[in-house]
């Protein structure tokens, strides 16, 4: 089982943007749903939110914490943290790759 | 009703999407959630197929076809279990298959060597791939007996019911003419079984074969006029038998308690069924190709009949290929020595 983002195929952008909401701190479904709204501007269907955090878990890049009354928390683990800042890394590479290109040709960026 | 049950209600029959393993594990967490859903936007239809889709998804996955969400060692197990009720159904189409070819090609003289060659390698692929899901069946009965022997047997009665319900109906259809059929296959048309003699032997098994699976596969046999209603009834719910026969064992494959040794060569079993069936259809198409005796009415059933099956065994040849790779990919011990390769440095700008 890959445990690169790109491995979670169609799940990946669901995935990056849980993953981040994680890393400011322990969340529930619906706080993590709302945290996404807010800084993405995207609103995660319940089933997509779900199905990625099965998958999540499954790989260990998250963890559910004990449930409190019927919400359970997720954290970031270490090993979800190092994939994320990889991508982070490796979409930096791409995005300060676009931009220089896009300012030499286009003069735009 | 307030507002609050109202919600509760319909988050929990949207729940019903998703497999019972996954509602224990979220189920209550994602009730919690809807209703929160349900406080913000009281409706919005595609939330609600977004949920529908996502639980068939969640389905899929805890029958072993996807490797998204299940544990490795789960994944084995749902493959494996998968697979046999898959390849139980097609083992009836390959023995009809099978068994009609064989009649066919020995009421015939002459034949081309590719019909003579595909005929042979039908009747050996049909032989393994039934003593594989014998012997399936054996590991799993032998298990479940020593479970429900040490008392932990209560979530096998299930299935163990529905197996020998299955099983009570095909002895029930079967007894009435299989006797008759052996005796008079012995006696009066070739003599008896020869077992030195491996042609007629393969014959007489091919007849007796296709005079059992037949009224499986062809749905529904209009029967034999003059036998009592009571008959009939079994025989028409054979087809029906043989499903719950295969989805009955599938479930006993993923409660039963497997021993360390099965559960190591669970993929490997996924892999081996996947490719005799793969064989079989290949030999099939090959065998139709080169003019084999039944190639323009298959098995039968007519042609839309015999295109039918035809597609269903390639459906189940993709599927069981599919689980048998995600199975072996995913096996517990396979991670041990995995490098992963980040992303190559290579872009310049």
């Amino acid at each position: 089982m890959t445990n690169s983002i790109e491995g979670l195929g169609r799940n990946a952008g669901a995935a990056v943007l849980i993953l981040s909401s994680l890393a400011g701190g322990d969340k529930h479904g619906y706080a993590l749903v709302k945290d996404v709204e807010e800084f993405a501007g995207v609103h995660l269907a319940p089933g997509t939110l779900y199905q990625v955090l099965a998958r999540l878990e499954t790989r260990g890049l998250i963890t559910a914490l004990k449930a409190d009354e019927r919400r359970r928390p997720y954290r970031l683990t270490a090993k979800g943290a190092g994939v994320l800042a990889e991508y982070f890394t490796a979409q930096q590479r791409i995005l300060k790759t676009g931009q220089a290109r896009l300012k030499r040709t286009w003069s735009l960026a | 009703m307030s507002s609050t049950s109202d919600d509760k209600r319909r988050a929990t029959r949207l729940l019903r999407w998703y497999p019972p393993a996954w509602r224990e594990r979220y189920g209550e967490e994602f009730v919690d959630h809807l209703e929160q859903e349900f406080a913000d936007r009281h409706f919005d239809a595609r939330r609600s197929l977004n949920v529908a889709f996502k639980g068939l998804v969640a389905r899929a996955d805890d029958f072993g076809l996807s490797n998204r969400a299940l544990s490795p060692g789960g994944q084995t197990r749902a493959a494996l279990a998968t697979t046999f009720a898959l390849i139980a159904l097609m083992a009836v189409l390959a023995l009809n298959s099978w068994s009609w070819a064989m009649l066919m090609w020995s009421a015939r003289t002459y034949h081309p060597i590719p019909v003579d060659a595909t005929t042979g390698v039908l009747a050996v692929v049909t032989g393994i791939l039934l003593l594989v899901l014998v012997a399936i069946m054996l590991v799993v009965l032998v298990s479940a007996a020593r479970q429900i022997v040490r008392g932990r047997g209560r979530r096998l009665m299930g299935p163990i019911i529905f197996a020998a319900a299955s099983v009570a109906c095909f002895c029930y259809f079967l007894p009435p003419w299989l006797p008759g059929m052996f005796a008079r296959y012995s006696h009066m048309f070739q003599g008896g079984y020869r077992w030195t003699h491996p042609g007629p032997a393969a014959y007489g098994l091919a007849f007796i074969a296709h005079s059992v699976t037949q009224p499986w596969v062809s749905m529904w046999d209009p029967g034999i006029s003059g036998e009592p209603t009571s008959q009939a009834v079994m025989n028409d719910l054979a087809p029906l038998a043989v499903l719950v026969f295969a989805v009955a064992m599938a479930f006993l494959v993923r409660r039963v308690e497997l021993p360390h040794i099965t559960r190591r060569l669970g993929s490997a079993t996924v892999v081996l069924l996947g490719s005799l069936s793969g064989v079989f259809l290949s030999t099939l198409v090959i065998w139709f190709t080169f003019g084999g005796p039944i190639y323009a009415t298959f098995g039968e059933t007519g042609d839309i009949g015999g295109v039918a099956y035809l597609v269903f065994m390639a459906l189940v040849i993709v599927l069981v290929a599919r689980m048998g790779v995600l199975a072996r990919r995913n096996e517990p011990h396979r991670g041990r020595n995995h490098i992963v390769i980040l992303g190559a440095n290579s872009e310049s700008a």
